[in-house]
């Protein structure tokens, strides 16, 4: 059943929290697969499991029960620090707040995933100006967080997922702390990593509009997939992006 | 892998954010190791002052002392005080019994009113042989010493100390003059110069006479209060030391040693003994001080649980980007080693300039041979033991962070 051109399998995914008497059951028996290559947004409103679900994907927690493999192995064989390192590795993180470091540059903040990888040290410099190339801030270099504008922040969040040439990118609400201009930017640069990067995407957003960049959505509810279906009028990334 | 140069660099980053606070919490241990350095270097110094002394008097010298050392609060060592005696003196010179002796001399003390005219004071009677002025290094103002004749033949001839004679004479000539003791009098030979407050054997406030004099005529007695013997050598001071139990022995017809009654002590045994007493007072001050260091260390701990919760949503980002719990761990073990090894170099500094200021201020103010000295075992204590506070207070703040969840430390808001 376990296939090379699927990055992500899941069978029968449970997460459930215990909130001292009361258990949570966030995710309840879920079960799809992620092509490589492929754009996938993930929607619902706001409890519906979808955080839970892109914390358990993106390796940053674990699952109560039920199998994950990603990239061909199952998740639960790993230790704690070959997870580390895979995230390091094969895995890029867009958060909503940026989560960038204050006071710290932009090439030093793009860098920072490196200093946790084998990548040697020579290569850091040529590896982070090519990555703040790709989303337009080469102008930017020595900037510091606090004198960049959101969108820019974004994009530098952009940048430093994509320092260490992942092999899939999970975005979480990358656009939901950014205005419509900003937040149509940033997905445009997103949608071009997918289409001319060839990276493999998972999106999580509640908005229809930032979802309609994806090739499809599952829409999660109450823990449970309610639809998972095709994106029918896929927007385009050409014209909204700008540098 | 993080690489300790970036180790080293993601620490530096963590504290320069928050200068002051970094600042006060290195603080508490500078304030530790300052006192820690300072004790023990003024310990050093008081020790090298006061061995300096005793080393002084030469080390081949030995004193006999009547009575035995106390063993215990009911041990009454004064019983024997009138233990050593004129036949002991002449059982000691005999070559037969010490082969290695170069000098004797017996003294006797006590302390009384001295008089001239109507002028009186207080001094301490000092009765020894000729030979005092060698063994004690003693520098005459005016006039001369008294000699062997004037031990033989009992005169009443004395050597003032310089603040009896200032006393007494004020400003005239004491030289030829007669002073009073206990209605006996004495002729003023010679004054001493000043020794100074520093010095561990003050004569200022003596008058020092020939022991048969201060005997026969003062004190009405025919014992020692001590017995000074130098060997030929440093090398003959154990040997010399044995010859002298045996002799003594024999002359006080005692076959159990522990039922002597006089004791033999070398300058060694005072050294070590004063050496003792120094060491341990400086330990003693530098436990004390160690609570300064402690409470700093608390400081620390404090300071890094703070940084720790402060720095959830970093901790969370750097687990995201592939930091493991191990390379978090070093991060702020390491951030709060920094903190108290700063704080212990600066500390070091700070405690050496201040003993280096003291020790100028006592030899230079006050007249004392006080010598400054880099307290070595305080500053690799120091450093040692700043660093192990930094692994002790900054370990658990470091546990609870790379323990951090990476989610629950991401939605930290």
């Amino acid at each position: 059943m376990s296939n090379n051109l699927n990055i992500i399998e899941v069978h029968n995914l449970k997460k459930s929290y215990n909130d001292g008497e009361t258990q949570t059951l966030a995710l309840d028996n879920v079960s799809f697969t992620v092509r490589k290559g492929e754009f996938l947004a993930i929607m619902g409103p706001s409890g519906s499991g979808k955080s839970t679900l892109l914390h358990v994907l993106g390796l940053l927690d674990d699952a109560t029960s039920g199998d994950y493999i990603f990239d061909g192995k199952k998740t639960s064989s790993y230790s704690g620090n070959e997870l580390a390192a895979l995230r390091n590795k094969k895995i890029g993180f867009v958060f909503q707040a940026f989560n960038l470091l204050a006071r710290t540059s932009v090439l030093e903040n793009v860098k920072l995933p490196l200093i946790y990888s084998d990548i040697p040290e020579h290569e850091w410099d040529m590896r982070a100006r090519t990555a703040i190339e790709a989303v337009g801030l080469s102008h930017r270099l020595e900037h510091q967080p606090s004198e960049l504008s959101g969108g820019e922040r974004q994009r530098v969040a952009i940048a430093r997922s994509l320092i260490n040439d992942p092999d899939i990118i999970f975005a979480d609400e990358p656009t939901g702390n950014l205005d419509s201009k900003s937040g149509k930017n940033v997905m445009s640069i997103i949608q071009k990593l997918n289409e001319e990067n060839g990276k493999t995407i998972i999106l999580i957003t509640h908005e229809t509009s930032t979802a309609d960049h994806a090739e499809r959505i599952i829409h999660l509810l109450d823990g449970v997939i309610d639809r998972d279906e095709k994106v029918k009028n896929r927007l385009t990334t050409s014209d909204e992006y700008v540098k | 892998m993080l690489s300790n140069r970036h180790l080293f660099k993601t620490a530096t980053t963590g504290l320069s954010t928050n200068r002051s606070r970094t600042f006060l919490t290195i603080f508490g241990i500078v304030i530790g190791i300052t006192a820690i350095m300072l004790v023990v270097s003024l310990g050093a110094g008081a020790q090298a002052l006061i061995l300096g002394q005793v080393q002084g008097l030469g080390t081949n010298t030995i004193a006999i002392i009547p009575g035995r050392e106390p063993t215990g609060p009911s041990d009454v060592s004064s019983l024997y005080s009138d233990s050593l005696k004129e036949k002991d003196l002449t059982a000691l010179e005999n070559k037969a019994n010490v082969p290695w002796l170069k000098l004797i001399m017996p003294t006797v003390i006590s302390a009384d009113s001295a008089s001239f005219g109507s002028n009186a004071y207080q001094v301490n009677i000092f009765g020894a042989t000729e030979i005092i002025a060698d063994i004690f290094d003693m520098h005459l103002d005016s006039g001369s010493f008294w000699d062997q004749d004037d031990v033989l033949s009992r005169n009443s001839v004395v050597v003032l100390g310089s603040k009896v004679a200032q006393h007494l004479f004020d400003t005239e000539n004491p030289i030829g003059q007669k002073i009073k003791v206990k209605s006996v009098n004495l002729k003023v030979v010679g004054v001493l110069a000043p020794t100074g407050g520093g010095s561990l054997f003050n004569f200022d406030n003596m008058i020092i006479l020939p022991y048969t004099t201060t005997q026969s005529y003062i004190l009405g007695t025919k014992y020692f209060n001590r017995i000074i013997i130098q060997s030929v050598t440093d090398d003959k001071v154990a040997v010399t030391a044995d010859d002298i139990d045996r002799t003594l022995r024999e002359s006080h017809n005692i076959t159990d040693p522990t039922k002597d009654d006089f004791t033999v002590q070398t300058q060694q045994d005072l050294a070590n003994r004063l050496s003792t007493i120094t060491t341990s007072l400086t330990w003693f001050l530098v436990a004390v001080a160690s609570i300064a260091l402690f409470v700093g260390g608390v400081g620390i701990m404090n300071i890094m649980l703070v940084a720790v919760t402060e720095r959830t949503r970093e901790i969370g980002l750097r687990k995201a980007l592939g930091a493991t719990n191990g390379d978090i761990l070093k991060q702020f073990l390491l951030e709060a080693v920094m903190l108290t090894v700063i704080g212990g170099l600066v500390g070091i500094f700070l405690g050496t300039l201040l003993a280096f200021i003291i020790a100028l201020g006592l030899s230079k103010g006050l007249g004392v041979n006080w010598q400054f000295v880099f307290p070595w075992s305080g500053a690799i204590l120091g450093v040692t033991v700043s660093a192990v506070i930094g692994l002790v207070f900054g370990g658990y703040p470091a546990r609870k962070a790379s323990k951090k969840s990476p989610i629950e430390a991401l939605r930290y808001e």
